[in-house]
C-alpha cells in the first residue's frame, strides 16, 4: 500500500547544492552543443558561422557566444525549405514520434517529437505535477489539445503517476466552457489542469448557470494552471472563490522551458533537469545577472528530436535573485508577458503584469479588465484604461492607484474608466493608442 | 457459443445492462437467438438512466473494470456521456483505428493529419502520445508520423500549413470542418492531390451522403473516403477505396443492421447499425442501436476477405 502512495516521488535533484547542479548541467549542455553540431545542419550552420566549435564552450560564459534565434528565423527555414524538418531534430523515420505545433502571430512551427522525447520531458514535468499534489490513484481533469506538445507530456506524467483522468469533449476554447464545467460537475477530479483564460471562462459558465463555483470546484484539491500570469492576489482570490487547497502556476513553452512554482509560491523553479535558461538585454545580447529583466532564452537539454539551442523566446522575464524558503535549489524565474507587449513611459519599460500588481492592491480592483494604451512613441506618462468596478467611486480610487503607481514604478498614470472593455480586447492588456481612437468590437 | 457466454458474464458487472437482461436466459445458441434474447440499447435510454442516477457513465460502468480513462462523449442530447476505457480497452479500440488506417494503405515513414479535436478517437487513438495508458497508437503500429490540428472549423489556415510543411499521405477530417478547409486549402494551395493523397472526411454516428462525397472529390481532386465512428460503442469502420463499403472486423465488433423495433431485416436494406463491441469491458456495448443508418453485406472483399463490410 505504502508503495502506491509514494509511486511517481521525484528524487532528490532539485535539492543538489548548486556546484553539483551547475556540474550537471554544464555535462547535460556539452552534450546537446555535441550534438546539435555533428547532428542538425541548421546549428552545424550557425555554429562555422559564429567561428564556433563546441569543444571550445568551457563554460556557462562561453555558452554565450552561441548565437541566438528567434521563432521567425524557424519559420524562414521552413519557409525557403518547403517542410517542417529545418535541420534542428533528429529525424528517424523508424521513431515512434508525433509531431506538434506552436502557433502565434508569425506564424505555426512544427516540433519532432520521438519517444524518448517524451519520456524525458514528461518525467522532468511529472515532479511539476507532484509538486502541485497529484498523487497515484487521484483523478485527473485535463484538455486534450494533442496538437500542443503539454499533452503529449501530460499523458506521460499521469502514467508516471499512477493518476487516472477525465477529458472533457472539445479543446481548451471559452466556446468550451460548458463541457468543461459539466465533466467538473459529473466526474469529480481530484486535480485540474488548465489554461488560465479557460478557468475564467469556467468562472464565466458558472455565473451563467447561477452555480456558485466552489460548488462546482468540490471536490477538487488543486488546480495547475498554465498560459498567463497570474498575481499573488488574483491566486488568493480564485483560491478563496473555489475553494480549493492550492493554486499552482506553470510556466513553459514546447520549445523547452519548464518552470514550476512550489508551494511557497516565491517564484518559479527552473526545472534544471531538461533546460538552461539565460536572460540576455535585447538590444546587445549580453548576458543580464539575475534580478535583471530582459529576454529569455531558452536551451533544452533533450537531445531528441527537435532541439532548441538558445532559443530567444521574445518573453520578458529574469531569474530572480532570492532562494525559496522550500530549500530548493533550482532557480527561481518569472516570465511576466511577450517582449512586443512592453510599453515605454518615461523612458522606462512597463508590462501590463506591473499595472496588474497595482490594481490587484485594492480589493475592487482585483481581476477587472483593464489595458494599457500605448502611443507611437514613448509616453510621458501611462495611459490606462479600467473597466469600472461593481462597487466603490472609480475617481478616488483613481487617485489612490495613481499614488501607488507614482510609488512602485516611478511613473505617472492617467486612468480612463469604461463601462466594458470592448470584447476583441478582452485578455489583450495593450491597446494601440490608434486603435483606441475607434474603437471596434 | 462462447463469445456471448464470455461477453455476457462480464456486461452482467454493469448495473444498466444487468438491469436489462441479467434476469434473462444466458445461453445463447447463436447470433440470431442473441439478437432475439438481448434487449437493444438505446441512446435515449442512456441519456434518461444519466439523468435519473446521476452516473456519468448511464450506470454502463462494470465494477471490476480498471478504469484508467474518462472521456466526454460527443453527443448533442440533454446530458453529457461519458465512456471509460482501461488499457486492454485502449489497445483494442486502437487497433481498429490501425486496421481503418491500413486499409487505406497507410504504412511505414506515412505522414497522417488529423483536422479533428484531440479528443475524438480518430485523434486520441492515433498515438501512444496522446492518451495515457495507450500502449500503442495507429500510429505507432504502423510506423507513421500523426500530427493533430485540433478540431476547431477556424483552424483551417493551420490544416493548410499542416499540408504545406508536412505533405501528410492521408488527412483525416472533421465533417463539419471540410467546407471551410476546402475554401481555404482552394484559396491557398489550388490543387490539394499536390499535398495529400487522400481526404478521410469523420462524424460521429453520422456519415457524409454519398452525393457530396462525391461532389468534393470532383471539386478538390482527390478521393474522399469516409470513416464511421459510433462513440458509444467504441467502434469504428473505414469505407475501403476498393470496394467502397465500409470496413470492420469480426474479432472487435458483432454488427447488425435492425429497426428502430429492433427486428432483424434483410441484407440491403436500410436500417439501422447496431453495435456488439467484443472488447470493451469497463463500459459494456452490447446491441447499443446507433443513428447510423445501414445494413450488413456478405464478407469478400479484396482488401480484407473475412471483414465485416457495411453500406451507409
Ligand atoms: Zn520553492
Ligand atoms: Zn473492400
Amino acid at each position: 500500500m505504502r508503495k502506491e502512495v509514494e509511486q511517481g516521488r521525484p528524487d532528490g535533484k532539485d535539492t543538489w547544492p548548486e556546484e553539483r547542479l551547475r556540474g550537471f548541467q554544464f555535462r547535460k549542455i556539452k552534450r546537446v552543443l555535441g550534438h546539435a553540431y555533428q547532428e542538425l545542419p541548421f546549428y552545424r550552420r550557425r555554429f562555422d558561422a559564429a567561428h564556433l566549435h563546441p569543444d571550445s564552450v568551457k563554460s556557462f560564459h562561453d555558452l554565450a557566444r552561441v548565437p541566438t534565434f528567434t521563432k521567425k528565423e524557424v519559420l524562414d527555414e521552413m519557409k525557403k525549405k518547403g517542410t517542417f524538418r529545418t535541420g534542428m531534430e533528429t529525424f528517424n523515420s523508424a521513431d515512434q514520434a508525433v509531431l506538434c505545433m506552436t502557433s502565434g502571430t508569425l506564424g505555426t512551427s512544427f516540433l519532432y517529437l520521438p519517444k524518448r522525447w517524451r519520456s524525458l520531458r514528461g518525467d522532468s514535468l511529472a515532479r511539476a505535477y507532484w509538486w502541485g499534489g497529484l498523487r497515484a490513484g487521484m483523478h485527473m481533469l485535463m484538455a486534450a489539445p494533442a496538437w500542443h506538445s503539454l499533452a503529449v507530456q501530460e499523458s506521460r506524467v499521469i502514467e508516471r503517476l499512477g493518476a487516472t483522468c477525465v477529458i472533457p469533449w472539445g479543446t481548451f476554447l471559452p466556446r468550451f466552457a460548458e463541457n468543461f464545467l459539466t465533466t467538473l460537475v459529473d466526474t469529480r477530479p481530484d486535480f485540474v489542469s488548465m489554461f488560465l483564460p479557460m478557468l475564467y471562462a469556467l468562472l464565466a459558465e458558472c455565473r451563467r448557470r447561477r452555480m456558485e463555483a466552489r460548488l462546482a470546484f468540490d471536490s477538487v484539491q488543486y488546480l495547475l494552471i498554465v498560459g498567463a500570469p497570474m498575481t499573488p492576489r488574483s491566486r488568493e482570490q480564485l483560491k478563496e472563490e473555489l475553494g480549493v487547497r492550492d493554486i499552482f502556476e506553470g510556466l513553459g513553452n514546447p520549445e523547452g522551458l519548464t518552470a514550476m512554482e512550489c508551494s511557497f509560491h516565491r517564484g518559479h523553479h527552473i526545472f534544471a533537469d531538461c533546460c538552461y535558461v539565460e536572460i540576455v538585454d535585447p538590444k546587445t545580447g549580453a548576458l543580464l545577472p539575475a534580478g535583471k529583466r530582459g529576454n529569455v532564452v531558452i536551451t533544452s537539454l533533450i537531445p531528441y528530436g527537435t532541439l532548441y539551442l538558445r532559443y530567444d523566446s521574445e518573453d520578458l522575464g529574469e531569474i530572480l535573485p532570492h532562494a525559496c524558503e522550500c530549500g530548493r535549489t533550482w532557480p527561481l524565474m518569472e516570465v511576466y508577458d511577450r517582449r512586443t507587449n512592453t510599453v515605454e513611459v518615461a523612458g522606462k519599460e512597463i508590462v501590463p503584469y506591473d499595472v496588474r500588481l497595482c490594481l490587484d492592491d485594492f480589493p475592487e480592483l482585483i481581476g477587472v479588465p483593464f489595458a494599457v494604451v500605448r502611443g507611437e512613441k514613448s509616453a510621458p506618462y501611462l495611459k490606462l484604461l479600467i473597466q469600472r468596478p461593481a462597487t466603490g467611486d472609480p475617481y478616488g480610487l483613481g487617485a489612490r492607484l495613481r499614488a501607488l503607481l507614482r510609488q512602485r514604478l516611478q511613473i505617472d498614470a492617467r486612468e480612463e474608466w469604461t463601462e466594458e472593455l470592448p470584447e476583441r480586447w478582452k485578455g489583450v492588456a495593450v491597446i494601440e493608442e490608434k486603435d483606441w481612437g475607434t474603437p471596434r468590437v | 457459443m462462447r463469445p456471448f457466454k464470455q461477453l455476457l458474464r462480464y456486461a452482467l458487472g454493469s448495473p444498466l445492462l444487468k438491469k436489462k437482461f441479467g434476469g434473462l436466459a444466458t445461453d445463447i445458441a447463436g447470433f440470431k437467438d442473441f439478437s432475439v434474447k438481448i434487449p437493444l440499447t438505446t441512446l435515449e435510454e442512456l441519456v434518461a438512466e444519466k439523468m435519473s442516477s446521476g452516473d456519468p457513465y448511464a450506470s454502463r460502468l462494470c465494477e471490476n473494470g480498471a478504469a484508467l480513462v474518462t472521456l466526454q462523449l460527443e453527443y448533442d442530447t440533454e446530458t453529457r456521456l461519458y465512456i471509460a476505457l482501461s488499457r486492454q480497452d485502449l489497445k483494442r479500440y486502437a487497433e481498429a483505428l490501425r486496421r481503418c488506417w491500413s486499409l487505406l494503405g497507410l504504412g511505414k515513414g506515412d505522414g497522417v493529419a488529423i483536422f479533428d479535436y484531440g479528443t475524438s478517437p480518430v485523434s486520441y487513438l492515433a498515438s501512444s502520445a496522446f492518451t495515457p495508458y495507450l500502449s500503442q497508437g495507429a500510429a505507432d503500429a504502423l510506423g507513421c508520423l500523426p500530427i493533430c490540428n485540433d478540431g476547431v472549423a477556424n483552424m483551417s489556415q493551420r490544416a493548410v500549413e499542416i499540408l504545406k510543411f508536412m505533405r501528410p499521405q492521408a488527412l483525416f477530417i472533421r465533417s463539419d470542418c471540410l467546407e471551410p478547409f476546402s475554401i481555404e486549402s482552394e484559396r491557398q494551395l489550388g490543387r490539394l492531390s499536390g499535398y495529400t493523397r487522400a481526404l478521410v472526411v469523420t462524424e460521429n454516428e453520422g456519415c457524409l451522403p454519398k452525393a457530396e462525397q462525391d461532389a468534393y472529390e470532383k471539386r478538390l481532386g482527390l478521393p474522399v473516403y469516409r470513416l464511421l465512428r459510433i462513440d458509444a460503442g467504441m467502434f469504428l469502420a473505414m469505407e475501403c477505396p476498393e470496394c467502397r463499403l465500409f470496413h470492420s472486423w469480426k474479432d472487435l465488433y458483432y454488427v447488425e443492421s435492425v429497426t428502430r423495433a429492433g427486428d432483424d431485416v434483410d441484407e440491403g436494406g436500410q436500417n439501422y447499425l447496431a453495435i456488439t463491441n467484443w472488447f470493451a469491458r469497463v463500459c459494456p456495448a452490447v446491441r447499443y442501436l446507433s443513428q447510423v443508418k445501414g445494413s450488413v453485406y456478405s464478407a469478400g472483399c479484396r482488401r480484407g476477405p473475412a471483414d465485416i463490410r457495411i453500406a451507409a
